[in-house]
């Protein structure tokens, strides 16, 4: 599974960090990173971080 | 720029009561500067520097300070400076994490039937008269049981929770001190209501939020604390009543005043989406938020200390010609407008609101032909939290 970000939409809030910490996180420039490859265990915070983005810019690719 | 060079940035006085954040002097402020001097700290008024700032690690959210800054006492100003908005950091994330999955754009949409109909039933009791005093009419009740669809409390009760929302409403206005005890009795009452609904939810557990807390609180105090509980309850009334109330009002004025985009609107619906963001970028309800700076810092050439509350000016921001094609069109391409602030305290309830918008203005468009102001409406400030208090309507009777 992979996680995708439309960093055109990206807003910067920050929600998906709140959301699932071990996933996404911000740069020492202050833009995002984020792991792209997870498994089935990291589904779920990753559906959170998804859907708490004020901007909808994150899907996930099965 | 120097520090020194601060004292050259226009000023504007936003304690004046007759300020408007949409006044010449604010227009002009922006065309000269990315930045003024208030009464008390700075406000930023352009799109870009209002965009970076709202989500800048070296700011906190500014609103905690509010009580201190008006000599506030009693328990609205208590409950201000405990709940979710003045949280920081772990403890706010905690929180927010916890009330998430009850905003998420998945349930709202599950929500949506019954936003529909809610708006028919309201505009039912009124279409065929061609009159009515729009925000008792409509907006008011709207807001309050589209709070009660998504709280599962008891639509009877409506009308007591939005006069409860409106008097606690009031601590953000500018007639704060003479309002107080008002305010604060009303605060108590909204938190008895939110216990007593707790306690009703520990015995008919549900899958709505109050029980999701109640369950969360239960498993674990130390993720959700009984006081904080009982706060989050009060946010989830409040925080969504007199906001939505306003923003749809202000929605009407705006259309009102610009005709030609209403009856587009009603030929197609499928615009309802865009035309909530086009009144949001124009004509935010929350016409500014604040946050102050954790450490001091140089930004775009300002000089920044710690401790000073910057004003970010959303409508300032989302009107900036230098970003924005002049003029309000429901078709036009525009950017994200900071209606719902940014960053870490992004509003929490903006998929609901986006979402209960859309179908009220779908609706109001179709079935309030050429409406018009049946006499002047009557506007809170135009700054901080604004909207209309009255507004009076004519339009085409419903056959």
């Amino acid at each position: 599974m992979k996680i995708c970000v439309d960093l055109e939409k990206c807003k910067l809030h920050g929600q998906c960090i709140i959301a699932a910490p071990k996933l996404f996180g911000f740069k020492d420039d202050g833009s995002l990173r984020w792991i792209e490859q997870i498994d089935a265990t990291q589904r779920q915070a990753a559906d959170e971080a998804a859907d708490v983005c004020p901007e909808q810019a994150i899907w996930i690719e099965d | 720029m120097l520090a020194a060079d601060v004292q050259d940035a226009p000023y504007i006085n936003l304690d004046d009561p007759s300020f408007s954040i949409r006044s010449k002097a604010v227009r002009d402020a922006r065309a000269k500067s990315f930045y003024a001097r208030t009464p008390y700290g700075l406000a930023i008024l352009r799109y870009d520097e209002v965009g970076e700032l709202l989500r800048d690690q070296r700011l906190r959210q500014g609103s905690y300070k509010w009580p201190a800054h008006n000599k506030a006492s009693g328990s609205f100003a208590e409950w201000w400076v405990r709940m979710l908005l003045s949280r920081i950091g772990e403890d706010h994330a905690r929180l927010r994490r916890l009330a998430n999955p009850a905003f998420s754009p998945k349930l709202i949409a599950t929500l949506q039937p019954q936003f529909i109909a809610i708006a028919n039933e309201l505009i039912d009791a009124y279409a065929k008269t061609g009159r009515c005093e729009f925000m008792s009419a409509f907006s008011e009740p709207y807001a309050t049981r589209v709070i009660c669809a998504l709280l599962n409390l008891p639509h009877e009760r409506w009308r007591e929770l939005a006069t409860l929302a409106a008097e606690m409403g009031l601590a953000l206005g500018v007639t704060y001190k003479a309002d107080e005890a008002k305010i604060n009795t009303a605060t108590q009452a909204m938190f008895d209501f939110s216990r007593a609904l707790i306690g009703e939810r520990k015995r008919n557990p549900g899958d709505d939020f109050i029980s999701l807390l109640v369950q969360a609180n239960s498993n674990d105090k130390d993720a959700l604390s009984d006081q904080e509980m009982d706060d989050m309850v009060v946010l989830a009334v409040f925080g969504g009543i007199d906001t939505t109330r306003n923003q749809i009002g202000l929605a009407m004025g705006q259309f009102i005043d610009h005709p030609n985009q209403w009856s587009l609107l009603a030929e197609k619906p499928e615009l309802a989406r865009a035309a909530v963001e086009e009144v949001m970028r124009t004509r935010p309800t929350t016409t500014w938020v604040t946050r102050e700076a954790l450490e001091d810092f140089t930004y775009k050439g300002l000089d920044v200390r710690k401790g000073t509350t910057l004003h970010l000016f959303a409508e300032s921001a989302g009107t900036d010609p230098s970003v924005f094609k002049p003029g309000f069109d429901i078709t036009e391409p525009r950017k994200q407008h900071f209606g719902f602030g940014g960053g870490t305290h992004h509003c929490l309830g903006h998929f609901i609101a986006r979402g209960d918008m859309t179908e009220a203005l779908k609706l109001l468009s179709q079935r309030m032909r050429n409406p018009s102001f049946d006499g002047d409406p009557v506007w809170l400030p135009d700054s901080g939290n604004t909207g209309p208090i009255m507004m009076k309507i004519k339009f085409d009777p419903e056959a």
